[in-house]
């Protein structure tokens, strides 16, 4: 609690200081999750991100102390960890539909990829 | 580094010396020169060192991106300056550039460099690169794909507003079409200009030169007239120069394993 309210600046230009970034990430956390449900259970995409955030939410629900929280993670700023839960949110929301995980559109023609030629 | 270990050492070498009593026929210039000889091992050499470790971190996070987008992966491998290089499907550039960026694990949140290479035996002659740098883990990746002159490429400005620029710079000088650009216009050429510059069929001496006419008392732009006729010089040499870049080498599939070590997803 003590380090919340000590804390005036992130040092990052355009990167204010959450008021609470426990429950906001919680939130982020838990509507990534939403998504990544609709997708199909053997996804690799969904098995890797839920992997990911199951991990994140286990910490960020373990202790109140953010200081702790940051170490344990060690991905930066909680701050930019909630940019990290935005961006993944928002990307799982667009592979709803794009689909990546369907067989592979097509291979290269031969000696596409080939050097020297 | 040398003088690193000079400086540390002058005060022990001058101390021993001053205890022995013969610093006085020393003279001060040939200290540093023992001391350079003294350190002699220290030396670094500049070339680039093989990091098998880094190269398997690199692989297995190649096969990760490969794993989570099988639809749009073809291939994966490293080259052999260590260098990540992810090989993909022309219709999935957004989605990968989207996934690098912003995936937990990724975050290539920095577009360094965007261009084509034109190989015109090709059926699909330029090959589009995507150079990204992930300052959270400190890495870099290549993203690769392909097109033709007339198949659009999709356009990463949605994702990568930095994107714009390097793409206006490979319609100018490849004539790629880029689909969804927000403002896709000529970049670095003049205003007018015909053709695309970088594409290996756009002749050395281009097809309008300018000059001032006196007369007119205006720049005129004309079609370019060459003095004499395009002569086509033989200029290979009658000799053997790279031995290791054998045409039948690499279609037998060794050149292809020394060129680029060949680790592959599929």
């Amino acid at each position: 609690m003590a380090a919340r309210i000590l804390k005036a600046s992130t040092g990052l230009t355009g990167l204010p200081v959450s008021q609470n970034p426990r429950k906001m990430l919680l939130h982020l956390y838990g509507l990534t999750f939403e998504s990544l449900e609709k997708m199909p259970a053997s996804a690799a995409y969904r098995k890797n991100t839920e992997k990911i955030l199951k991990h994140r939410v286990d910490i960020v629900k373990s202790t109140e102390d953010i200081i702790q929280i940051e170490k344990k993670i060690n991905c930066g700023q909680i701050e930019e960890i909630i940019v990290q839960a935005k961006n993944e949110l928002s990307l799982a929301r667009r592979m709803l539909i794009w689909q990546p995980w369907e067989p592979l559109l097509g291979d290269a023609p031969k000696d596409q990829w080939k050097w020297p030629i | 580094m040398a003088s690193c270990v000079r400086r540390a050492l002058m005060p022990i070498g001058v101390n021993i010396l001053r205890q022995h009593g013969i610093i006085s026929c020393l003279r001060p210039r040939t200290l540093p020169m023992m001391c350079r000889f003294a350190s002699h091992d220290a030396v670094q050499t500049t070339i680039l060192k093989r990091d098998d470790a880094r190269k398997e971190e690199l692989l297995q996070f190649g096969n990760y991106v490969a794993e989570n987008l099988p639809k749009f992966v073809q291939k994966v491998q490293i080259t052999d300056g260590g260098e990540l290089e992810v090989l993909i499907h022309p219709e999935g550039v957004v989605v990968t550039m989207a996934f690098l960026k912003d995936h937990t694990n990724a975050q290539f949140t920095n577009i360094s460099d965007l261009c084509a290479v034109d190989v015109p035996s090709r059926q699909y002659r330029f090959e589009i690169v995507y150079n990204l740098l992930s300052l959270r883990f400190n890495t870099r990746i290549r993203v690769k794909t392909y097109t033709d002159e007339i198949t659009p490429m999709e356009s990463i400005c949605p994702v990568f507003r930095g994107a714009d620029w390097y793409e206006r710079e490979i319609w100018d000088m490849f004539g790629v079409f880029f689909a969804n650009h927000p403002d896709l216009r000529r970049i670095l050429t003049d205003y007018g200009f015909e053709g695309h510059p970088f594409r290996k069929d756009f002749p050395l001496s281009g097809f309008l030169e300018l000059r001032y006419d006196d007369e007119e008392k205006r720049i005129l732009s004309e079609p370019v007239e060459l003095a004499q006729e395009f002569r086509k010089f033989d200029l290979r040499s009658p000799w053997e120069q790279f031995p290791a870049f054998r045409q039948e080498a690499v279609e037998e599939g060794e050149g292809v394993e020394k060129l680029e070590s060949g680790e592959e997803k599929k």
